[in-house]
């Protein structure tokens, strides 16, 4: 029942995720890619607790990780704000004060 | 059989929806395919049995992230300038490095079994109050942090 | 008392703490320094006082060091009656030392640093007397050595006194290198350091060994000793302030090559090649030192020979096995040579001059000044009943017995030795002046020492027996032979410099030819050394650094330097700043690292 389709799907939708957010030059974009990755390691946190029978454990860390996903998104769109406010800018290739 | 099929449905479903998310120009495409994309994970949760998980996904996320997401595109909504996506060369080796972590995830996870639960315990509710206390009271923190954050955020910036 | 005796490791701690808080509150005692200083000497006197009345074996302390595995060096303090006796002859000295130079040093800017030199070096001299074993020796000899080095070049911006600091630095650690080696073989043929299992390491270490651990070990001592051939360190030591060349290059310092010969005696013993080496070179020096100091214009500099000349009777006396002989001599020594030293400090202090061309006639001036000073002069010369006399006969005797030859040799320098120190007395003391300051006598803080010293150095032969019983042999009754014949030749060398010298310096010494020249000019040592010796190492070491340094280690280095930067180059691309790079940075360490993982645990 879990092993290959579900592993595969959660793994393929990660790597979808994992390439928006490194090729995305939108910084709103880029947060709703890292959504899809978080989305995909609870996908496949759920299908293991489907296996395991242990159906409230798995529940419980999936809720737990819908919580911080809903945090981060908040902090990350608040951070998104206000870089635009004080920068003007919402694209990550200007972004760039931390070279090296 | 029924059931299989589902899955894959709910399945290329949610692969559309974050196919859509990281290739679309418009930013309402994303926001639909955003959407699409959680509602599909929702759906699978469902197919897991487990109702309440899929219900907090559609509030949550689809309610409230996808909301959120929603408003900041259109007040910052600048689309149609500048690229898309990140110079051909870096491109082709984040396609790469995405590809190479999907293969190296799904050769992890093909052949783990969970261990079999000691205790099934079905009831969400026992479990949070539960054994996972410390980390439910954890979250109402992190939530609690997140939200002083965000307004300490955006509103020292209109400050200053 | 009892207290000090059964903790003889406070004469080290003493002082050093003494040392520390003169640095740190010297500023604030201004003057007053001094007096807390001399809390360090003081604690050396009352330790050995204590440990003269205590046992005289035992009571040592030892701790284990430098633990590795199951082997380690025992470190520890020995209080026997050598240590005693040494502990009462560094603190006497070092005392009247200190005292003499709150007058000398009053004007100078660095009298703190001074004194906290003159603490520093108590501790380290109290260190190398009580030792029990060959590695805190060592520690504490490199110590005297470090303290010497700074004292030397106390004045450091007069580039003489500097360059006489280097000098006197290398050529005694030429002889610590032997010394170093003979102690790490020491360790490696018996795997013990202590003193107490000396006695017992010949046998294990073979004849052949034996020879080669003495001979290092006495590289050591000729270097710290100045003997014959790195004797020509200690002439130069004399840019040190005077009081400073009467402590560490005249009483105390100096005589720690007699002093470890001593304490190896049984090493020594054990080998008739290294006894030997021994007491041809301190009958070589004897002599050749001797000569020097009769054709020596500077009053410090004919002391400093005749100190190199005097460890040289030591180390002929040691040579023949006699050590407690080596040692009465070396505490009668360290009594008159420091009066002798000081006097000199003192006649330096109311002239403003070193040559003894620019003295004369200042008993009349100083009467205090040269009263002390003959008594220190005729103890050296080893007129009866002063403490030379006594000292010098144990030892001529001892040396008679061993080796006629060495006895003959020490006889001539005796002869010659009352003769450099008739001339400098009567050079420096009577006639009329012929300088130009307006001496006068010093104050009471420098003649008190020096009237103190003369004590000793008048009535200290009499301690003799007491001093050899301390040191556990018998005492031997005066060999009247020996005696007279010694007292004549004496008397016959200063008779003869007293006559020559009467008119004032002799003419033509100031422009010297010939045999005087070479004599004043120490034989060219030093600049046979300069040609022979420092001359081919400077240029083996400059091509060694053109070779070594410049073409390999520098091109090495700026080799990796350059690679670094360009590494560092390349590296910086990697930091362009856009967070996205980073991110697929990360992403692709971890895809490798995961599937290096998978790959290995196949």
């Amino acid at each position: 029942m879990t092993g290959m389709p579900v592993t595969l799907l959660s793994a393929a939708l990660f790597g979808l995720g994992l390439y928006g957010t490194l090729t995305r030059r939108d910084l709103v974009a880029v947060l709703a890619c890292v959504e899809i990755m978080l989305g995909a390691a609870s996908l496949q946190l759920v299908a293991f607790a489907r296996a395991a029978n242990a159906l409230g454990n798995g529940e419980a860390l999936a809720l737990v990780l819908v919580v911080l996903a809903a945090a981060e998104a908040a902090v990350g769109l608040g951070l998104v704000l206000a870089t635009v406010k004080r920068t003007g800018k919402s694209r990550v290739e200007e972004l760039t004060e931390v070279s090296g | 059989m029924s059931a299989t099929v589902t899955f894959w449905l709910l399945g290329a479903f949610a692969l559309a929806g974050a196919a859509a998310v990281v290739f679309s120009r418009d930013a309402l495409r994303l926001v639909v395919g955003l959407g699409a994309f959680l509602l599909a994970v929702a759906g699978l949760y469902l197919y897991y049995g487990m109702g309440f998980l899929a219900a907090a996904q559609v509030f949550v996320y689809v309610g409230g992230v996808l909301v959120l997401v929603l408003f900041a595109l259109l007040l910052l909504s600048r689309d149609g300038r500048g690229r898309l996506l990140a110079p051909g060369g870096f491109d082709l080796a984040a396609a790469a490095v995405a590809a190479g972590m999907a293969a190296v995830l799904a050769l992890t996870l093909r052949d783990f079994r969970p261990p079999g639960a000691q205790a099934a315990q079905a009831d969400l509710g026992a479990t949070l109050l539960g054994p996972m206390l410390p980390a439910f009271e954890l979250l109402g923190v992190l939530l609690l942090a997140a939200l002083v954050a965000t307004l300490v955020i955006v509103g020292g910036g209109e400050r200053k | 008392m009892t207290a000090l005796a059964a903790q003889p490791w406070l004469a080290v701690a003493v002082p050093l703490a003494v040392a520390l808080l003169v640095v740190v509150a010297g500023r604030a005692l201004g003057a007053g320094v001094a007096w807390l200083a001399m809390v360090a000497p003081a604690s050396l006197l009352a330790t050995g006082i204590a440990l003269l009345g205590g046992p005289h074996s035992g009571n040592a302390l030892s701790i284990p060091w430098l633990v590795q595995g199951d082997t380690s060096i025992r470190v520890g303090v020995l209080g026997d009656g050598l240590a005693a006796l040494m502990l009462v002859v560094v603190g006497v000295v070092a005392l009247m030392v200190m005292m003499f130079s709150i007058g000398y040093m009053a004007d100078d800017p660095g009298y703190t640093r001074y004194f906290a030199l003159l603490a520093l070096f108590s501790a380290a001299m109290a260190g190398l007397v009580l030792a029990a074993d060959l590695v805190a020796l060592l520690v504490a000899w490199e110590l005297v050595g470090a303290c010497s080095y700074l004292l030397i070049g106390f004045w450091y911006r007069k580039p003489s006194a500097a360059a006489a600091a280097i000098k006197a630095f290398l050529v005694t650690h030429v002889g610590d290198a032997g010394m170093l080696l003979g102690i790490a073989l020491f360790f490696v043929a018996t795997g013990d350091v202590s003193l107490a299992g000396l006695r017992s390491a010949p046998a294990a270490l073979g004849t052949g060994l034996t020879t080669v651990v003495a001979l290092l070990l006495l590289l050591g001592a000729i270097g710290k000793s100045a003997q014959f051939p790195l004797h020509f360190w200690l002439p130069d030591a004399m840019e040190g302030p005077t009081p400073v060349s009467a402590l560490i290059h005249a009483a105390t310092m100096v005589a720690a090559g007699v002093f470890l010969i001593a304490r190896l005696e049984p090493l020594f013993q054990a080998s008739a090649t290294a006894s030997g080496v021994v007491l041809a070179v301190g009958a070589f020096t004897a002599l050749m030192a001797a000569t020097i100091a009769i054709a020596q214009s500077d009053i410090k500099k004919v002391l400093a020979y005749s100190t190199i000349s005097q460890l040289g009777f030591m180390f002929a006396a040691l040579g023949v096995g006699a050590w407690q002989a080596a040692i009465f001599h070396l505490v009668t020594h360290a009594s008159f040579k420091a009066l002798l030293f000081l006097g000199a400090g003192s006649v330096i202090h109311g002239t403003g001059s070193q040559e003894l061309s620019d003295m004369g006639g200042l008993a009349k001036k100083m009467p205090l000044t040269a009263v002390t000073w003959i008594a220190g002069a005729l103890a050296l010369a080893g007129i009866p009943p002063l403490a030379g006399f006594f000292s010098k006969d144990v030892v001529v005797a001892a040396v008679l017995r061993g080796s006629p030859l060495a006895g003959l040799t020490l006889l001539l320098a005796s002869l010659l030795t009352a003769f450099y120190i008739a001339r400098a007395t009567r050079l420096a003391f009577f006639g009329t002046y012929r300088g130009v300051a307006h001496p006068h006598e010093s104050r009471w803080m420098m003649t008190g020492p020096l009237t103190v010293l003369a004590v000793g150095a008048v009535f200290l032969g009499a301690a003799g027996p007491a001093i050899e019983r301390l040191l556990l042999t018998e005492p031997e009754p005066i060999e009247l032979g020996v005696a007279v014949v010694a007292v004549l030749l004496a008397v016959a060398g200063g008779v003869f410099a007293w006559w020559r010298y009467a008119g004032g310096p002799v003419p033509a010494e100031a422009a010297p030819v010939g045999l005087w020249a070479a004599l004043k000019g120490g034989y060219g040592y030093d600049g046979a050394i300069r040609r022979w010796v420092v001359r081919p190492v400077m240029a083996f070491a400059g091509g060694a650094y053109e070779l070594g340094d410049r073409a390999t280690v520098d091109g090495a280095a700026e080799g990796i330097g350059r690679l670094a930067r360009r590494l560092g180059g390349l590296l910086a691309l990697l930091q362009n700043g856009d967070a996205q790079w980073y991110a697929a940075l990360i992403g692709a360490a971890t895809v490798l690292l995961v599937a290096a993982a998978l790959w290995a645990g196949r």
